[in-house]
């Protein structure tokens, strides 16, 4: 049997972002391991959920594929994996002090008023247009701290949050033009910026390994 | 986190002789009160990040080859926080 090489690409392109989000969350979870700090073990969940959100996408469209063999992949797997990612870059903003800002009006207004221009208000749509919000908000937040400390791998970071928050919109637009090529230069944009978030793990040694209790 | 951040690099870097740093030294450099510092300095000991001294009657601290590994792992740590414009 044939596979659509639409479907191998999008499922090859999902299984590269698995294993990208998977390798930063390995490096948060050693650097909480070796700190105590909460902001790393926040961007362990984080870098965690995105790739599981990734890999819940590949596995699943891969299973159907080679397994099960199915003609038309299911829609669900998509849904699951972007609400898990969506946990991800939930963690990311909250990190950024999402929480501060949560009661003000002015930011429930920017959640809940893109749930009404949604297309068909599709559960995937709208948790894309949460993400792409969440994103947003990191890549501000991020380029706000580059006016600040001005180092060059800040800017490597906000570009890689823009980045995913270009694809989750690409790919939120993507139902005007469905099996288009929109949506392989979305999850293509996506995993060019979480290779972009790579680069400050690039400067840091990986040596030693301890854990400061939570005590002090 | 921060805070322990600048024990350690006080005790590693800038204590005035080989005895460590005292008290006094470390409440001025890490600016925080002597009840704060207290129970973090006892903390720092009891993981065997930092080494307890007594040179002339005064008890003085000193950071121990694992506070070391500590710091440079939390140095590199941090850098990549600020990266992403958070603090550890």
């Amino acid at each position: 049997m044939a596979f659509a090489p639409d479907a191998v690409l999008e499922t090859t392109l999902n299984l590269l972002g698995f294993v990208v989000g998977l390798a930063l969350g390995i490096f948060s979870y050693i650097g909480f391991k070796n700190t105590g700090s909460p902001t790393l073990f926040r961007l362990n969940i984080a870098f965690f959920s995105i790739g599981i959100g990734f890999g819940v996408v590949g596995f699943g469209y891969m299973t159907e594929l080679f397994i099960l063999k199915y003609a038309q992949l299911d829609s669900w797997i998509q849904t699951l994996g972007i609400g898990i990612q969506t946990i991800g870059y939930f963690f990311i903003a909250f990190s950024h002090g999402i929480k501060s800002f949560f009661p003000k009006s002015r930011y429930f207004k920017s959640i809940i008023f893109p749930l009404f221009i949604i297309p068909g208000n599709s559960i995937e749509h709208i948790i894309r247009s949460i993400s792409f919000i969440l994103l947003v908000y990191g890549t501000i937040e991020t380029i706000m701290s580059y006016m600040e400390n001005r180092k060059r791998s800040t800017i490597f970071v906000a570009a890689g949050l823009g980045l995913l928050a270009l694809g989750e919109f690409l790919g939120w637009y993507s139902v005007v033009f469905p099996k288009s090529i929109l949506y392989f230069i979305s999850i293509s944009t996506k995993i060019t910026g979480l290779g972009a978030l790579f680069i400050p793990i690039s400067q840091v040694p990986l040596r030693g390994g301890m854990k400061l209790g939570g005590s002090v | 986190m921060s805070i322990i951040g600048d024990i350690l690099s006080t005790t590693r870097d800038e204590a005035p002789d080989e005895s460590g740093a005292s008290v006094t030294y470390l409440i001025r450099k890490a600016n925080v009160s002597y009840g704060r510092l207290a129970k973090i300095l006892e903390t720092l000991v009891q993981q065997g990040l930092l080494e307890q001294t007594t040179s002339d009657r005064a008890c003085k601290y000193r950071i121990s080859s694992r506070g070391r590994e500590f710091l440079q792992a939390y140095r590199g740590f941090r850098e990549f926080a600020d990266s992403f414009g958070l603090r550890i």
